[in-house]
Order: C-alpha cells, then structure tokens, then sequence
C-alpha cells in the first residue's frame, strides 16, 4: 500500500486555541478511512487543512507524494462533500455536477456525456435540468456525491455528509457511499461523530478528542483493544460500562465496592484500583451463578432487543431474547472473564 | 380585542400612513394638470375639471430640462458607480472576515452615516477648492455624494453576503476555483439581488441630490434638476402647476424604474442552498 495523504505533526492553533496537536496520520490509497470524535475533537479542521481551506500552523501534509503546505484548495486536486452539500443554488444539477470539469477546461459535449454518466451513477438521470432547490434531502446529498466523483481526484472528503439526513436514509447512503468508494477505488477520508458510521464505513478508523489521535487502527481492533477508556467510552454503542474496583491480591480478579467480585482471565497487578470495562452486549442475565448483582431501573424493548438499564443509571446490559425482567429486580450478571477490559483510573490508560 | 381583528387594524394603519406619502404625489399630478385659478379654488377639486397637459412640454422647454435632467442622470450614474463597484469589494471583506480592523472599519463607515451631508458640505468645499476639483464641478459632487452613499450602500450589501453561505465559496475552492474566480462566480450572482436593489436605491437617491450640488456646482448648465426645481420656486411664485408639472417629470422616470424593477426586488435566490 502507498500513501495516498500523509500528515506530520500536524499543528494547528486559532488564536489561543490550539486545535490539532502533533497530528500524524498517513492514510493509504485506496482506504477508507473515518475521523470520529465528539464535537470540538478537531476532526474537521483536520479534514479541512487536507483539503487546504486552513492552513496550518506547522508540520507537513502531502497528497500523493506532493507537498501540499501552503498549496492552494484548487491545486490539491481533491474533492470534498460538505454537510450542508454546499450546491450551488443558481446552476442546475448539470451545472453543479460539470462546475468542476468547466474550471479546468474540459469540453462542453466532454462534460455533459461526464455529468449523464455520473448521473447514472448516482441516480440522478431525470434530474439534470432541475435546481438544488427543487430537489428533496437525499437527491441534494446525491448531486453533491456527484460533483465529486465526476473528475476522478486523488482523494474525496467527507465532512459529516449524512447528517442533515433521516435515519432510513441515512443507513441507505451509508450503504451507497462505501458502494461507489470501492467501485471507484478512490481513497476517502470521512468525518463524522457517529461512531457507527466510522464502524460500518471504514477500514480504518482514527479516533480523534481535543486535537490529537487517541487511538487509530481497524475497526474491529478498536472495539476490542481500545487503548483507554476514552476509546472504549467512544467505540460500541450502547457505551461501555465503567465500573471502579480494586484487584483482588491474588490478582485474578476484581474486587468492587459493593463486596462483589468479577474474575479475570489474566493475571494483574495486585491491589491497584482499576476501572473495569464491560459491554452492554457481552454481559448475559446469568443462568448459572451470577458474577455480580445489580438492581433494574429501567426495561426497553426494541423487539430485537431488550435493554436493562440499573436503578444508579452507570450499568447497561443489551440482551437479544426477550426478557421477564421488571423495574425494581435484582438481576443476577455473568460475563466472560476475557471480554473484560481494565483502564487505570488516573490516566485511563489501558492495563 | 380578539386576534382576527389585529391584522385589519394593521392594515388600516399602514394603509392611512400610505395615504399620507402618497397623496402629495397625486396631488402633484392633479395639480400640474389644473388652471391657474383652479389650484386656488375652494373648496379644492380633487380631479382637474380641464386636464391641460400642454404646460408639460412648455416647462420642459422653458426651464431647459432636458439638460438638468441630464445632468441629474450623469451625477446619479456617477455616483452609483463608484459606490457600486468599491462597496460591493468592502461589503465583501466586511462580511467575510473577523478580527479587529474590520470591527474598527464597520464603525467608522457608520460613523460616516452619522454625518449629515449639509456638516459635511463646507469642509468638502474647502477641500475640494484647494484640490482645484472646483473646476469639475459634476465629478466634485459625485466623489462627495458617493462618500455620502457609501456607508448605507455597504452596511446594506454586507448583510447581503452573510446570507450566502462560506461554504458555497469552499466548495467552488475545492472544486478548483481561485479566491477571485469564486467571488466572480457564486457569490456575486448569489448576491447580485441585493446589490441591485442598494444600486437602485442609491441611484435614486442620488437623482434626487441637492446639498453638495447647490453649493458646489455655480454653472446652471451643469446643475441638476434638483437644483433646478429650487431656483424655479421663490417666495412669491404663484406658477403652481408649472412647478408641479417639473416635479412629474422630475419623479416620473424614477417611480417608473422602482415599479419595473420591483419584482426582482423580490424575488429570492438563495434558497436551496443548504439542507
């Protein structure tokens, strides 16, 4: 794999703030690859220094090979698709979609076959000679898909581009935006604070808080080694569980306040506090004996699903058989020993 | 009082204060159209008994209106176009970016709107004089009433470009726009209802300029109509409807240009942009 976009010590500061800290990234050609973090994480101003809309306080960024620093938006040969769609309300779909092809001297018969081609594409067909604002959500998010993948560039931004879409829709262009990626054999980078998406989308998955890189690496390997509970907090929904304890002095399990205890696969370090981790998924009413107790606050069922939510708010369990259960029991929890991870409780950090 | 009564009542209201602009310009019109012992008849008549329209072409000749009217007409072009073309790139700057100079430039171009053109008039004639200007009177009073202009034509197309989104300009940017070729190319469309519409209204306002024109242009060739209006009415004149009839032809091409173009005055085009 060659680097497609790599970025070194990325630092970015508006004023005083300071929103991108030591950033170094290098993202493959060919991938897809999620920034995900909460708001405020730095997530698009990242994306947006690619792009070259900021600029950057220091580091190095380079776009196949090219140092791009200071390089203007139009010499960087990349397309972007912003959450607003940004189309341009005075031009028609076929107008928004060849603006691109017009700029850089394409034909006139060259990018009118281009557009009905990337129409076809994006499902667009009857819709050329109509305005943005004559088009629903999901058409206006198709057109601005389109203006991007009509000039083949070296790399396509997504800034959160599905969140102005309802939840139906939502999972459907999800499904189409990771379709045309792989079609096109482009590389992508994708902005968005729904960890689902970053989960469902990518290949690589880069987890962003207060302008640094918590944690990147494939998706699956986030949900299952997340290198602090910040990550683990992030990745998985519904969050994983926190609990504090202590390690027993054997070091095979974990002591919890309440007297109870959960027993590892591993050995720890004895006598450390510790916050446990455990997902919603992987905790199961147990039926033999339980690993520990909590009181039930609350019952959701979904039909798929039931969530089992405890009186104190702090404990989730997702089960997918339907349940008995009501408010105000105590339920008995196993979990399987090696499914549980162990943060520190100062730093966070992985034990 | 219940809501269904509100909106009448508001209506009532607005169309009273209507009326009371208004109904000088009919009276204007009638007026011009009457005989000379008509205009003094009482009770008054509210429609001229015998329309008489030949003291149009009359006044037109008489007073030379051809050239005022001219006049009035190049100084307006004159100054639209200076604001125009230098407002609509400060409107631009001020509304896209945020930092200090440009809180301190929006102040001063409102401190400039607190001046009143008849403060402002002696200083500007001193200045001007010096500059030898004095000597082209007509541009002389173009630079100051474009001055004078200016404030209200930029603080109103600045609120025009805040309406066009910032990422419209990223998009055509990334799409491979220059800065320039972004303005020229989507923004400037996006806002050129505003402009037009703070073009038309500093056209006319401007048409109807009369302060710096009095005091700086001496050759009645090269004044206004404005202008000319006033040296037409004294303290005893008693040539009413002459006088109105120069007030129509005056106003009448302005009032045609607003009604023609009030359409586009309406009309919206951003919508779509987003979502």
């Amino acid at each position: 794999m060659t680097a497609q976009i790599e970025l070194k010590n990325i630092e970015k500061h508006y004023g005083s703030f300071h929103a991108l800290k030591n950033v170094s990234l290098t993202i493959d050609k060919g991938s897809f690859v999620a920034l995900v973090g909460p708001s405020g994480c730095g997530k698009s101003t990242l994306l947006r220094s690619i792009a070259g809309l900021e600029t950057i306080s220091s580091g190095e960024l380079s776009i196949a090979g090219k140092t791009m620093t200071g390089v203007p938006p139009r010499h960087r040969d990349i397309a972007m698709v912003f959450q607003s769609y940004a189309l341009y309300p005075h031009m028609t779909v076929e107008e928004n979609l060849t603006y691109s092809l017009r700029l850089h001297g394409v034909g006139k018969a060259e990018a009118k076959a281009k557009a009905a081609e990337v129409a076809q594409t994006t499902g667009l067909g009857q819709l050329l000679p109509r305005y943005p604002r004559q088009l629903s959500g999901g058409q206006r998010q198709r057109v601005a898909m389109g203006r991007a993948i009509i000039r083949n560039p070296k790399a396509f931004l997504f800034d959160e581009p599905l969140s102005n879409l309802d939840a139906a829709l939502r999972v459907q262009m999800r499904k189409e935006i990771r379709a045309l990626h792989d079609r096109l054999g482009a590389t992508s980078v994708y902005v968005t604070h729904d960890q689902i998406e970053a989960m469902t989308m990518a290949d690589w998955v880069v987890v962003m808080r207060d302008g640094i890189i918590e944690q990147q690496g494939r998706p699956l390997d986030l949900y299952d080694h997340p290198v602090n509970r910040f990550v683990a907090g992030f990745i998985g929904s519904p969050a994983m569980n926190f609990i504090e304890g202590k390690i027993a002095s054997d070091g095979r399990a974990v002591n919890l306040v309440g007297g109870e205890r959960i027993p590892l696969a591993r050995q720890a370090e004895p006598n450390q506090p510790v916050v446990a981790g455990l997902r919603p998924e992987h905790m199961k009413l147990a039926t033999g004996t339980p690993t520990f107790h909590f009181p039930v606050g609350n019952v959701e069922s979904t039909g798929s699903a039931t969530y089992l939510t405890s009186a104190d708010g702090h404990l989730q369990l997702v089960q997918s058989e339907r349940s008995t259960v009501s408010v105000g029991d105590r339920v008995g929890v196993e979990i399987d020993p090696a499914l549980i991870h162990l943060f520190d409780p100062q730093s966070g950090k992985r034990i | 009082m219940t809501r269904p009564y509100v909106p009448w009542l508001l209506l009532a209201v607005a169309l009273a204060l209507a009326a009371v602009y208004l109904f000088p310009l009919y009276w204007m019109y009638i007026t011009s159209l009457k005989s000379g012992s008509e205009i003094f008849a009482n009770p008054p008549t509210f429609w001229p008994r015998e329309a008489d329209p030949s003291v149009y072409g009359a006044v037109w000749s008489r007073r030379t209106m051809s050239t005022f009217l001219w006049n009035s007409t190049l100084i307006a072009a004159g100054v639209t176009a200076i604001t125009v073309i230098f407002g609509t790139g400060c409107a631009y700057v001020l509304a896209r970016y945020r930092n200090v100079w440009v809180d301190v430039g929006l102040f001063a171009i409102l401190m400039l709107q607190v001046l009143p053109a008849s403060v402002m008039v002696t200083p500007l004639f001193v200045a001007f004089n010096q500059f030898g200007l004095l000597n082209y009177p007509r541009t002389a009073v173009v630079l100051a009433a474009a001055a004078k202009a200016m404030p209200f034509f930029v603080v109103l197309v600045r609120a025009t470009f805040m309406t066009v989104p910032r990422e419209l300009e990223e998009a055509a940017l990334v799409d491979g726009n220059s800065r320039m070729g972004a303005f020229f190319s989507i923004v400037l469309p996006l806002a050129r209802n505003g402009i037009l519409v703070c073009a038309i209204l500093t056209f006319m306002s401007s048409f109807g300029e009369y302060i710096y024109s009095k005091s700086i242009i001496q050759d009645p060739s090269l004044q206004p109509a404005s202008v000319g209006l006033s040296g037409f009415l004294g303290p005893n004149s008693t040539d009413w409807n002459s006088i109105m009839a120069y007030s129509a032809i005056y106003v009448t091409p302005i009032l045609a240009v607003f009604v023609l173009l009030q359409r586009r005055i309406v009309s919206g085009l951003t919508s779509g942009a987003l979502k």
